[in-house]
């Protein structure tokens, strides 16, 4: 079965931000969602 | 905005000492500290945008709140997308305490309380851990009269006792009444002004202000995420239990930072975005280890400490050896700040360093020399034989290095 993304990355905060690039450098499709603003609080 | 209430600090009480004359008044203008802080959190999120923008050809960037609409889907509220695996990263929020009235009174929240226009002239600051800390000096530097309710019998509760009781005493010094063992039974508001009241020792007392502000527990942000849906285990405070790959009860789910409780730093979330993306992209099945997770509360002086308090490692058996010494030297000297005190922990068996303790002007800098030596299981030599720069504050880390006989 194939899915839209490999990877999806819910909150673009600290934790999230990293986890995208790196599944990114890692070859995967990622997407990332944020609701908020970038970075967390 | 603490670095606003530190220029403030030193600008308005302590200028004269160090030669510098001010004539007239020294205000705040708390709008322009709110303008300056939005600018560089500005400056961030545009480097952020930039650093995504340059990796679009793998990273889709969308905006929305996502929401679980079955294992492998969610519901952006635009569309719907499928994953093959997920990694939550969705963090954590003040949590409003259970204090009667709190729902019948306006109150601020750590992120609301660094958007005001205007300094109150008073605050109550419920909660005496890291952010009611934080705020309760910064707001008492901006001007504020502020009152500091802790419920636990010290400040900072789980840091090292001793450096908890100094730090209450600075906060003192500059004004802050601060109350710890309070137990806030209720708040109310009267008169355009906020009133408290709670108990030490079973002697009911009342405090009132122009503003409340809430410091209490925090929750994870999981309400509209849709996880029952994916079948993704959630705790009662919101936060998604995980196991040492981070990974959910759902094993193609994955849940870092705040949102999983815990260690809710910042730091630790950046650590365990890309252990997550390598379990979950390329299955390599890496494990956290939390065993040296450095914290600081960002005060005046700054509360800094890795690994166990001196009472942990002697809980765990530990034949201990601390060294202990005052913050002072030459640079601490030249400063104008020889406030505080240093301990570190270290195991006499084989002089490795179990903990390191910091209070002190930079303290939350200094800490990470003993952080680099605890990642490898450093011995305190390390520290203790190694030359350091003079002047410099570096150095009363070695003198508590040397000090752990």
């Amino acid at each position: 079965m194939t899915h839209d993304y490999d990877l999806l990355v819910i909150g673009a905060g600290q934790g999230g931000l990293p986890a995208a690039h790196m599944a990114a450098n890692l070859g995967a499709k990622v997407a990332l969602i944020e609701q908020a603003e970038v970075g967390g609080t | 905005m603490l670095w606003s209430g530190q220029v403030m600090h030193l600008a308005a009480r302590r200028a004269a000492e160090f030669g510098v004359e001010i004539k007239g008044p020294v205000r705040f203008r708390m709008e322009k500290a709110v303008a300056r802080k939005d600018a560089i959190v500005r400056k961030i999120q545009k480097g952020i945008h930039g650093a995504l923008n340059k990796r679009d050809d793998r990273i889709t960037f969308l905006r929305g709140a996502a929401r679980f609409v079955g294992d492998h889907e969610v519901d952006t509220g635009d569309a719907r997308l499928s994953f093959a695996k997920a990694v939550i990263a969705t963090g954590a929020r003040r949590s409003v305490a259970p204090i009667a009235g709190l729902d019948t009174v306006k109150f601020l929240t750590n992120r609301s309380a660094l958007e005001l226009d205007h300094v109150p002239e008073s605050l109550i600051v419920i909660g005496g851990g890291y952010v009611g800390i934080e705020f309760a000096q910064m707001y008492a530097r901006f001007g504020s009269r502020v009152t500091l309710l802790g419920k636990s019998p010290r400040l900072a509760p789980g840091e090292d006792p001793e450096l908890s009781d100094l730090l209450a005493t600075y906060l003192r010094d500059e004004g802050i009444d601060v109350r710890t063992g309070a137990a806030v039974a209720a708040v109310r508001a009267e008169a355009g002004r906020h009133r408290a009241t709670f108990t030490v020792a079973g002697e009911e007392h009342e405090a009132s202000a122009a503003v409340l502000l809430i410091a209490t527990g925090r929750v994870g942000n999981t309400d509209n995420l849709g996880l029952g849906e994916a079948g993704i285990e959630v705790k009662a405070e919101g936060f998604i239990p995980v196991d040492d790959q981070l990974r959910t009860s759902q094993p193609h789910v994955w849940a870092i930072g705040d949102v999983k409780g815990g260690l809710m730093f910042t730091h630790v979330a950046t650590y365990d975005g890309p252990i997550a993306a390598l379990n979950a992209v390329k299955d390599q099945g890496r494990t956290v280890d939390y065993r040296v997770v450095p914290r600081a509360v960002f005060s005046d002086p700054t509360l800094a400490s890795v690994g166990l308090t001196e009472e942990e490692a002697r809980n765990r058996g530990y034949d201990v050896a601390v060294g202990k010494v005052p913050a002072g030297g030459a640079r601490a000297m030249a400063i104008g700040d020889t406030r505080g005190m240093l301990k570190a922990i270290v195991n006499r068996a084989d002089q490795e360093i179990l903990g390191f303790h910091i209070l002190a002007a930079a303290g939350d800098d200094l800490l990470h020399e003993a952080v680099a030596a605890m990642y490898h299981h450093g011995t305190i030599d390390r520290i203790g034989k190694s030359i350091h720069v003079h002047p410099t504050l570096s150095e009363m880390v070695k003198s508590a290095a040397k000090a752990a006989k």
